[in-house]
């Protein structure tokens, strides 16, 4: 019995209830656990570093990355990933090797790397179905290896995390003042990118390329919102990253709409609950 | 324990553009030492030489102030009026604790960080904005806590660019005075760009007159003469003593009793 097995069968015990019994549910379950917190937490940077373009270009990076695996007779998301990760690294490169301003480095690479995917797409007309799937993702499909991949990059960020955390948060509020404090910051700025590459293109199995940058982005924004230190910051965005993909999940199922529409519906609540909540109790200091 | 700070023929070339040129000169030990010069000099240029944040030709060369052998500097490092995101969550402690403590801020802060953080915050006069937000705070405020950060790295080389602009004149003033004293006590080396030569001619002990290249350089007095500062700046600049002022300082002085200067 594989350790898979040993899963469905404590989620079959702890939960009597019918999905309980249905192994792809729990590996959805599991799997959109896992890419939601991750998300949570890389998302604070994402927002410090003013990334929310960076991931947006990397999550439509994945497009010509799949299509190029479909063009090559190569896994997709094996392309998918390295793509991403080249574009990443290179939009880095090119930020600090010139004197254009980094949303102008990223719009560049933007619309070449959309400007490949089209041009394969319109050569290869059959691609063009495979890659729907891609679009709006699809969690409650997740495999096997896909999940055991997952929870191996799920270990790797929360290590890079315990040990990054305060010097990313200093480099993207200062460079200079970093630099000043012995901290590398190339180190950081490079090493940050990669791994968020990697993470927006395993994300894109959970809600698809055209709501990745949300799920990065929504969590973390509610936490600062409602966050008053650094150290709670990353406790608000994993705890409301985790819930919504539950919550997200359960809906999803309930009322049969797109698993990646319905999570980031309900991490928007919560930004518009953050919100509110602020007014109020801004409203009580008056 | 301070230090001196030796450029060797540094020039930067950024595009072909000669920003320094050919730069000559000892920062002494244990000075307050100010560069000054017009806009696009090079001052905040010799800055980042000196925190290796530009490529430059030469050496910069750092010596123990005791037996002249080389040393490895400790910066600390006041920048400009600092543009940051005022809306991230960030308490004072966070930030003075951040740089230098390894365990993540979401498993808590060690004691012996925040015992330093709060010894720094004391010094700087500002214990008060411990749990304050970063992004709340004043100019003048913000520039001391920036003071208190530089601090808590125990540096011995203390870089300041333009530390007191965008300050009002009373937290100007209690501004530099508290660099003065924490100086004193310290004894690290101070380099300060300053537009501001009332701060340069009442705070420093040596000054570097920039202009790309090397105008002149040397103690106060020597240097801030109305003919270096025609050369300087391009037209006649003196600096004139205030009489009310000097009286005023004068009164403060007698009446002061902590010993500062």
């Amino acid at each position: 019995m594989d350790v898979y097995d040993l899963i469905y069968k404590f989620f079959a015990s702890i939960f009597p209830y019918q999905w309980a019994q249905s192994t792809f549910i729990i590996r959805a379950a599991i799997g959109l656990s896992l890419l939601t917190v991750l998300c949570g937490a890389m998302g604070i940077m994402v927002v410090n570093f003013r990334m929310a373009f960076f991931s947006d270009t990397i999550s439509h990076s994945a497009f010509t990355g799949i299509a190029l695996g479909l063009l090559l007779g190569i896994n997709p998301w094996l392309t998918l990933v390295l793509f991403g990760l080249l574009i990443g690294l290179g939009i880095i490169r090119v930020k600090r090797h010139t004197e254009l301003s980094t949303d102008t480095v990223i719009g560049v690479f933007f619309s070449t790397v959309i400007a490949i995917g089209i041009a394969i797409i319109s050569a290869r007309r059959g691609l063009s179905r495979d890659l729907q799937s891609y679009l709006f993702g699809d969690i409650l499909t997740i495999s096997e290896p896909e999940l055991t991949a997952m929870i191996l990059l799920f270990i790797l960020s929360a290590v890079y995390i315990w040990l990054t955390y305060n010097r990313l948060l200093f480099v993207g509020l200062h460079e200079n003042l970093a630099s000043s404090k012995g901290i590398n910051t190339t180190f950081y700025e490079y090493s940050f990118a990669a791994l968020l590459a990697v993470v927006v293109a395993f994300s894109i199995r959970a809600v698809g390329l055209l709501l990745v940058t949300a799920l990065l982005i929504l969590p973390a924004a509610s936490a600062r919102v409602l966050a008053r230190s650094s150290g709670k910051l990353l406790w608000w965005a994993i705890v409301l990253g985790a819930l919504s993909g539950l919550l997200g999940l359960v809906a999803s199922l309930a009322i049969d709409i797109a698993t990646g529409a319905a999570v980031i519906l309900v991490a928007s609540g919560f930004f518009l609950l953050a919100n509110l909540w602020r007014l109020f109790a801004k409203s009580r200091q008056i | 324990m301070s230090l001196s700070v030796h450029f060797q023929n540094v020039s930067v070339i950024i595009d072909g553009r000669k920003i320094l040129d050919a730069i000559n000169t000892e920062i002494p030990s244990g000075s307050v030492t100010a560069l000054i010069g017009p806009n696009g000099a090079g001052k905040t240029t010799m800055l980042k030489v000196i925190l290796g944040k530009i490529s430059y030709l030469g050496n910069v060369i750092y010596k123990s102030d005791n037996k002249g052998e080389l040393a490895v500097p400790r910066f600390g490092y006041v920048p400009q009026s600092m543009d940051f995101d005022r809306g991230q969550p960030m308490t004072v402690l966070d930030f003075l604790v951040m740089p230098y403590q390894r365990k993540p801020l979401w498993l808590g802060r060690r004691g012996n960080f925040v015992a330093k953080a709060k010894e720094n915050l004391k010094i700087v006069e500002s214990l008060h904005l411990t749990n304050y937000q970063v992004g709340k705070l004043s100019g003048g405020e913000l520039q001391r806590v920036l003071l208190a950060s530089a601090l808590c790295g125990d540096p011995n080389l203390l870089l300041l660019d333009e530390p007191v602009s965008g300050i009002d004149i009373a937290g100007e003033r209690l501004f530099c005075d508290l660099l003065e004293s924490i100086q004193h006590q310290r004894r690290f080396t101070m380099i300060i760009v300053s537009h501001d030569l009332s701060v340069v001619s009442n705070h420093a002990d040596h000054v570097i007159c920039l202009n790309k290249s090397m105008i002149c350089q040397g103690s106060t007095g020597e240097v801030l003469t109305p003919a270096n500062l025609q050369v300087v700046f391009g037209h006649h600049t003196e600096i004139v003593r205030n009489p009310h002022l000097d009286a005023a300082e004068r009164r403060g002085q007698e009446g002061k009793t902590d010993g500062r200067l």
